[in-house]
Parts: structure tokens; C-alpha cells; sequence
């Protein structure tokens, strides 16, 4: 008896060849056993998916798929319809969803109004905020956040994981800041009023991770100079 | 095995977080290990008060939710490291947990505390439901109105058909000036209406106000809001406490203006 699953790969994606006659629940079980075989092999990338052999269901495809990110390294981004031009297909796929992901920092959006208390502003990409962000609310950015107004709730930067994130506040009183791994927060002395010290002067300050420590400095040019997009 | 404790009063504003917050500081200076569970979900206000807030990475949502673990949500007081809390989500509703996941919490914490304090929504929904879901015991807490008693029997025959039997009186924000000239219930008025044992009496003080804005509570303190916590919680450790004088001593300015005043 041949084996039921194959895999092929090339530079960019991965050919997994399935036997027509196998039923899928036997296919779902060798191809975890298949991959947690070659997981060191395949090691961790990105790769591109394309099936061939058995027909399946989107379903039965989305489900193929989970299989193989559980059992090693490898990210599928996207399945790839089999067609002569397979190799090409992949590669400009492939290009095309690393570009989005690494958007994030470069590319932006806005949003104006303030945020409140209980509400989450959740983005993809960086997000300049016109308005303040109050204590209780927070933002989620996978790039930088910039806000034209007064920072006084919880923010977010670099969601996924982009150390280069930063945060940029007309008035910084932030509660918790967090860039990537490292998180902040606020020191805990306030005033009788039950407000956090109010910085004398309004000042434009920015947030950014340095060794896998939060810094708030006032914006001026060398730091301005020193960011990375 | 930890008793749990759940701190309730039906009618908003009475106090309950001051109480959850200040009771759960008397015992932790008691040398209890005790942790707040803040369970009013959307409005949270028991880390603001304990003046936690800047700490919060995750919730009790995350926690019933399993997105982290147990540890991993409850935030060690400033003060007193046998104290900790776990704050409530902002972001999401009353519905987002169950009673019966509140059980499964309680009594996982049951295990590594002495006492744990469920700070209870007002109203009597989802909520209220989630709070009492795993509680041994309750304190329903009452100012000395009468809307706030009406609502305080309400919440004693809730408890009493959830099986709750062991129930406690808070009278809170007492005046003892008011009393005395008879414009206020005393604390006896109110026990006779709700007919449960009383635990404590608090006096109206305006260093409650200071305290939750620090973010300090303030039991233990020499104020008499701090004292009369402090004596809560020695009574729930079993301590037979004798009540404050509440007797207000006037200012000598303030007998001076009296005699004005007439």
C-alpha cells in the first residue's frame, strides 16, 4: 500500500499530495503523524498550501491546515489553487501576505473622538487618535499609536510582537503602557483629588522600548531622529 | 479551606467597594491571606479604590475564560502582600460569566485563602447572581435610608432563597448628630426592620472620601470610618469587638456656632 499523504516542497510553499482512496479522517491522522515527523525539518517559515489529490471542502482544508500548524513550526498564510504556474503563484502570494503583516508600522489610519471608559480600540495597523483616551479605555495597535490629545488610559503598541513600536501623547498620563512584551505603569502617588500629578507643563512625550524597558521622554529631535519605522 | 464572603446591599452607592476594600485590608492587617474579587463586570471601580488600577494585565473574565491563569490575574496589594485582588473587565458585560463558573473560581481559591471577598454589582440580575453563586456568607450593606433598607430586605430574601442563611449587617455612613435629633434611623431602627445580627457600624466620615481617592483604604487608621472597619473585620475573625462611641465631640468652634445657631 502507497502512503496516502506526500508532501512536496519547494522554495515558498508546500505541495502536501493526498490519496484519493483514503478516507479524511485517516488523512487527518497521517498528516499530523507526517508533519510531527518533519517538523525539524521544515523547522519554523511561512509558508504557502496547496492540495492535491483528494478533493476537499473549505472546511476540510481550513481543518488540514490547524492540523499541520499544531504538529510543527510552520505557518500556512494562504492555500494556493493547483495550476501550471504553481511556483510563481506561491511566491507572489506568499510576498503579498508577509507585506501585510509588516504594514503595520508604516501604514496608518485615524480616528477621531474620544474614547472612554470600557471601550477598546483594537487596529491592525498604526492609528493616530484625535481626541483623549480616558482612564478604562485602551487602544490596540500592531504599529505605533499616536495621539492628538491627552493619554490617560491604557495603551497598546507593537501587538504583535514589533519592538520598535512607539507611543506619542500631547499629554502623557498614561495608567499602563505597553510595547511588545514589556509592559508599564503609572507611578502610584496622586494628589488628594484622587488625580494622578499632573505634569506642570503640557508636554508632548513619547513612549518607546529600549532593552526590554518602557521609556517616556519629551519628544524632541534626537529622539524624533532615532525612530525607526 | 477559605470561607467566602460576599458583600452586597441591593441599592447602589451604600458603599459596598469602600467596604470590600476596607474589610479586606482590616483582615489582611490581621495576618489573613485574603483576595477581593471585584465582580461588577463593565463597571469596575474596586481597583481604582484600592488603587491597583495601573496594575491590571488580566481579569476575571480572562480567569473564568481561561485565557490565563488564576495567578497570573490576581494583583498584590501596595501595602500589605498577603492581600490581593482580582479586578473585574471593563470591556465586557454581566453576561460574559456564569454562576457556575464563579463556583469553580471560588472554590479554586478557597484552597490558597483564608478569606475571599466578593464585591457584588447593585441590582439583583446576572450580576448579583454571579456574586452570591459561590459565597458561604454574606454582609448586606445599608445606609440608614429608607430606600436603601427596602432594598437591603429584598437582598436578605434573595440571599435566604439562595441558601445563604449566614447573613451580616453593615450600617454604613451613619450620622450619630442626625440620629440624635432624631432626623436619621439609628442602627437599632434597622436591625428591627431587617431583623438579621448586626456586624459593624460605620459613621459617615469624610476621610472614606480621601481614602478612595488615594487609592489607600483606610482601615485601621485613627479615623473613626478606619477604626469601625477595623473592628468588621476583627468581628468576622471571630473577635468579640464592643461597638465605637460614635458620639460626635464637637469642635469648640462648632459649640460656638451653636450657640448662635438657637
Amino acid at each position: 500500500m502507497g502512503e496516502t499523504v506526500v508532501i512536496k516542497g519547494s522554495k515558498s510553499g508546500i505541495i502536501l499530495v493526498l490519496s484519493p482512496d483514503a478516507s479524511y479522517e485517516t488523512l487527518k491522522k497521517d498528516v499530523a503523524n507526517k508533519f510531527k515527523d518533519s517538523a525539524s525539518f521544515f523547522g519554523e517559515a511561512y509558508k504557502a498550501i496547496s492540495f492535491k489529490g483528494h478533493k476537499l471542502s473549505d472546511v476540510q482544508q481550513m481543518e488540514i491546515i490547524d492540523i499541520i500548524q499544531a504538529n510543527c513550526q510552520l505557518s500556512i498564510l494562504c492555500v494556493v489553487e493547483e495550476d501550471p504556474e504553481t511556483e510563481e503563484n506561491f511566491r507572489q502570494a506568499l510576498e503579498k501576505k508577509l507585506n501585510e503583516q509588516d504594514n503595520s508600522n508604516n501604514t496608518g489610519q485615524f480616528y477621531k473622538g474620544n474614547l472612554r471608559s470600557g471601550q477598546v480600540l483594537d487596529v491592525e495597523t498604526s492609528i493616530v487618535i484625535i481626541g483623549d483616551i480616558k482612564p478604562g479605555a485602551k487602544v490596540i495597535s500592531k504599529g505605533n499609536v499616536i495621539i492628538l490629545g491627552s493619554l490617560q488610559g491604557n495603551v497598546y503598541a507593537g501587538a504583535a510582537g514589533n519592538v520598535n513600536a512607539f507611543v506619542v501623547a500631547l499629554d502623557m498620563q498614561p495608567v499602563q503602557i505597553r510595547i511588545a512584551d514589556a509592559i508599564a505603569r503609572s507611578p502610584d502617588n496622586t494628589d488628594k483629588k484622587g488625580k494622578k500629578q499632573k505634569n506642570t507643563a503640557h508636554e508632548t512625550k513619547i513612549a518607546y522600548l529600549e532593552d526590554g524597558n518602557i521609556y517616556i521622554e519629551p519628544l524632541d529631535k534626537d529622539v524624533l531622529s532615532e525612530i525607526q519605522l | 479551606m477559605g470561607e467566602v464572603i460576599v458583600i452586597t446591599s441591593g441599592k447602589g452607592g451604600v458603599g459596598k467597594t469602600t467596604s470590600t476594600a476596607n474589610i479586606g485590608t482590616g483582615m489582611a492587617m490581621m495576618g489573613k491571606k485574603v483576595a477581593l474579587i471585584d465582580t461588577d463586570i463593565g463597571l469596575r471601580n474596586l481597583d481604582v479604590v484600592m488603587g491597583l488600577e495601573n496594575r491590571i494585565v488580566y481579569n476575571l473574565v480572562d480567569v473564568v475564560e481561561n485565557n490565563c491563569r488564576i495567578k497570573q490575574a490576581l494583583i498584590k496589594d501596595k501595602r500589605y502582600p498577603n492581600l490581593y485582588l482580582l479586578p473585574s473587565a471593563q470591556t465586557k458585560d454581566k453576561t460574559a460569566v456564569t454562576p457556575e463558573q464563579m463556583k469553580k473560581l471560588t472554590s479554586e481559591l478557597r484552597n490558597e485563602f483564608d478569606y475571599i471577598l466578593l464585591d457584588c454589582p447593585a441590582g439583583i440580575e446576572q450580576g448579583f447572581k454571579n456574586a452570591i453563586a459561590g459565597a458561604d456568607r454574606a454582609l448586606v450593606v445599608t445606609t440608614p435610608e429608607v430606600s436603601a433598607v427596602r432594598d437591603a430586605d429584598r437582598i436578605i430574601g434573595l440571599l435566604e432563597a439562595n441558601d445563604i442563611n449566614k447573613t451580616h449587617l453593615i450600617v454604613n455612613r451613619l450620622r450619630a448628630d442626625m440620629v440624635k435629633e432624631g432626623n436619621m434611623m439609628s442602627s437599632d431602627d434597622v436591625v428591627e426592620i431587617l431583623a438579621i445580627d448586626l456586624i459593624g457600624i460605620v459613621p459617615d466620615d469624610e476621610h472614606i472620601v480621601i481614602s478612595a481617592n488615594n487609592g489607600e483604604p483606610l482601615a485601621g487608621s485613627d479615623c473613626q470610618a478606619g477604626q469601625a472597619y477595623m473592628n468588621i473585620s476583627k468581628r468576622i475573625l471571630g473577635e468579640n469587638v464592643p461597638y465605637l462611641d460614635l458620639e460626635v465631640t464637637k469642635t469648640f468652634f462648632q459649640r460656638f456656632a451653636s450657640i448662635f445657631k438657637r
